[in-house]
């Protein structure tokens, strides 16, 4: 690019004088960046691959990495394909049944998150401030606190129960292996990150299009289904992503408000298995698989989002 | 205060507790053999320990540790430090306050608590060589042999420890380390079964196997067991007849794994460590339990609900799950005098008292007895079953160090167990 073209970027290209000095001043800019990302993402990634890939010291029971690709070891590996799918297989289960709660609380999540964080983005006006704060106020609280007083409302004396005591129903054992429970705490948990995302995305709608939408002579409902929806179609992927990925990981939650084997996901596994002497290496190699397999819907909402740039210029 | 104050919260459900340990520590290698075997084998495969020449600590197979030359006692007669700052290492909340203070002013030093919260964090951390502790509490009796080969801890020089005179005798002579060279016995504790008396009207004293007592679908989503994979297993073990808790039969193994698994068919079971909260709140009525946790469960009884409705069983023959922590002197304290006079003071009966009147985990002096307990009113009458007997050493099952195959099969059956179905 040269100076004098008239693109968004142009100003980029015409600001340097000298474009080697320019280049050095860019790089230095991106470096702690790019050091942060190898020293905290890049270098704990291989190391896991490397404990996966490693072997096992029998006698303290402590993975040893393999650092030299050439002498990795399938062992884990294989290990753990059994375990999901061979004779006897306890995960591939479980990877159904983290599916399933993770679509159920992705989906609750936005049933109540796409409101909220609409109301927040067109409605809320001078207010939006308070609101914005609002919805990060759980973030000033532990997940782990948050998450125990969960355990508080939900406990057998808990006030839930004691509410349906007053309507003389009969107390539900919510924290005794019920799934409801484990999904509403994943909702819970994560419901937050969703409305900011969302919000985010939706507040950069231009009005005018729905401003237009109506003068055209659509309905309410007809204006947000054929205007507002579409363009919150790049939101909900992102505020979904967001929230998808730790949920598949999670195993938190579902520690505090069940703890028991029929609702354990496969990031209770993966705890397992790092909490085990001896059973590190298949923790890592599980960790790993689960990472490739989030890597799908990233580079989907990578792609979309590419896609939807290229339709809009 | 209470016996659990200080504990975070995650703590006993995330991880292997500090009575967890047991069966993965490095008993017998020494570091030269443990480096040396590095790198040797998969999760299947490998040899115990047994292969280094060094036996297995077992009741029947005492072990004395060697002393080195590089690694004497103290001598004898030497004065306490002057002006220092004794360090523990500790498990978390797992020594009362008071004791501690109380120590401070008798000796004119400072005492600093530094915590873990598992046995292998501790381990790893002494191993590095970055830490820099005097008194190492609480150790799990199957890391003596990589504590004592890796030089890791100090031998004790008997003459600053007149207190264990106070310890019962067998202590004074335990398998895991003939002629205590290196240890002073902690915490003494048993594996039973807690119930609420007002919601389950079985009597497990009165059942022909209590092992089997969780196995009631009527009870289901009342029903817990401890988060441990030596204490599930070993539930599976002993509710199938099997006493030998240190096996390595893989045949074994898979039915108590099979047996767990009926259980959360049956009754959608709980696998949690908080047995000292859940009964008491009414969360859970029938929880595999340390005796322990329960000794300090009252203390979470929600307000107008009576201490009668505790119950804890242990085998009244003392055929169960036993075990005991101990008290040792790093190698590289700085203050080894203090650090032995601090093993004795918690050798001290009052001194002992005071400690489980908040800790719940009982020590095995003599003059402690269940009868002093609910005399000084840290038991109630009704939970004397959570006291340890020194019968129960002689008659009990110890979960100790497992070769190392052996344990990796544990652990996948636990894994299985706990989170599979």
């Amino acid at each position: 690019m040269t100076a004098g073209q008239s693109t968004r970027r142009g100003w980029l290209a015409r600001a340097p004088a000298r474009p080697a000095t320019g280049r050095r001043f860019w790089v230095l800019l991106a470096a702690p960046g790019m050091l942060w990302l190898i020293l905290l993402f890049i270098v704990p990634f291989y190391a896991m691959l490397a404990i996966g890939a490693g072997q096992l010291n029998v006698v303290l029971q402590t993975p040893v990495p393999a650092w030299n690709p050439l002498a990795w070891s399938r062992g884990n590996l294989l290990l753990v394909l059994h375990d999901i799918g061979g004779t006897g297989a306890f995960i591939g289960p479980i990877i159904l049944r983290t599916l399933g709660y993770v679509a159920a609380a992705s989906l609750l999540s936005l049933l109540i998150g796409y409101p909220a964080a609409y109301f927040v983005a067109r409605f809320a006006g001078g207010r939006k401030g308070l609101f914005l704060v609002l919805l990060i106020a759980p973030f000033w609280i532990s997940y782990m606190m948050r998450m125990l007083a969960w355990v508080d409302l939900l406990q057998t004396n808990g006030y839930l129960n004691r509410g349906l005591n007053l309507l003389h129903i009969a107390p539900v054992n919510w924290l005794g292996g019920n799934p409801v429970a484990v999904v509403l705490g994943l909702v819970y948990g994560y419901v937050p990150y969703l409305i900011l995302v969302l919000y985010a995305g939706l507040d950069r709608i231009d009005p005018a299009l729905i401003e237009a939408g109506r003068d055209l002579g659509l309905g309410r409902a007809r204006t947000f289904l054929r205007v507002t929806l579409p363009l919150s179609r790049q939101p909900i992927l992102a505020a979904l992503l967001i929230t998808v990925l730790p949920m598949l990981g999670d195993y938190y939650t579902n520690q505090m408000l069940s703890g028991s084997a029929g609702t354990s996901m496969i990031g209770n596994v993966i705890n397992g298995q790092l909490q085990a002497p001896g059973l590190q290496g298949q923790g890592a190699v599980l960790s790993t698989l689960l990472l490739l397999v989030l890597l799908v819907p990233m580079i989907y909402y990578v792609a979309a989002t590419n896609r939807s740039a290229r339709e809009a210029a | 205060m209470h016996p659990r104050e200080g504990w975070s919260e995650d703590r006993p459900r995330l991880e292997i507790t500090r009575r967890g340990f047991l069966g993965t520590g490095l008993a017998a290698g020494g570091l030269g053999a443990l480096l040396a075997a590095c790198g040797t084998s998969t999760t299947t495969g490998g040899t115990g320990p047994t292969s280094h020449g060094i036996p297995l600590p077992r009741p029947d197979q005492p072990v004395t540790w060697p002393v080195f030359p590089g690694n004497k006692a103290i001598k004898s007669g030497l004065p306490p430090e002057r002006n220092a700052t004794l360090q523990l290492y500790n498990w978390t909340a797992y020594i009362n306050a008071a004791v501690v203070k109380s120590f401070e002013k008798k000796y004119h030093c400072k005492v600093q608590i530094t915590t873990f919260n598992t046995m292998s964090e501790a381990m790893s951390k002494l191993r590095s060589g970055q830490v820099n502790f005097d008194v190492f509490m609480g150790v799990t009796v199957d890391n003596m042999g990589t504590l004592v080969e890796g030089k890791l801890i100090q031998p004790l020089n008997h003459s600053y420890l007149p207190n264990i005179a106070n310890a019962w005798p067998d202590f004074t002579n335990p398998f895991y380390d003939r002629a205590w060279r290196y240890t002073v016995p902690y915490t003494i504790y048993t594996t039973g079964m807690a119930w609420r008396k007002d919601k389950v009207p079985e009597n497990p004293y009165r059942m022909a196997s209590a092992w089997a007592m969780p196995w009631q679908a009527k009870y289901k989503g009342k029903v817990a067991i401890l988060d441990d994979y030596r204490e599930g297993i070993s539930l599976g073990l002993l509710k199938n007849g099997q006493y030998n808790l240190n096996t390595t039969d893989p045949g074994q193994i898979t039915k108590s794994q099979q047996a767990l698994q009926d259980l959360s068919r049956l009754v959608n079971v709980h696998i949690d460590n908080n047995d000292y909260s859940n009964v008491p709140s009414g969360q859970i009525w029938i929880h595999h339990a340390w005796s322990g946790d329960i000794a300090g469960a009252l203390a979470y009884l929600p307000k107008g609900v009576s201490p009668k409705v505790l119950g804890y069983w242990f085998p009244p023959d003392g055929r169960g799950p036993v075990g005991n922590d101990t008290l040792t002197v790093l190698r590289g304290a700085k203050n080894p005098v203090l650090a032995h006079l601090f093993l004795n003071y918690l050798l001290d009966v009052g001194n002992a008292l005071t400690n489980i009147s908040w800790n719940g985990y009982m020590q095995p002096l003599t003059a402690v007895t269940p009868q002093r307990l609910v005399k000084e009113q840290i038991l109630t009458p009704n939970l004397m079953s959570t006291a340890v007997l020194p019968s129960y050493f002689r008659r009990g099952v110890m979960e100790l160090q497992l070769p190392a195959a052996a344990n990796t099969l544990w652990q996948q059956a636990w894994l299985t167990a706990s989170k599979g179905i």
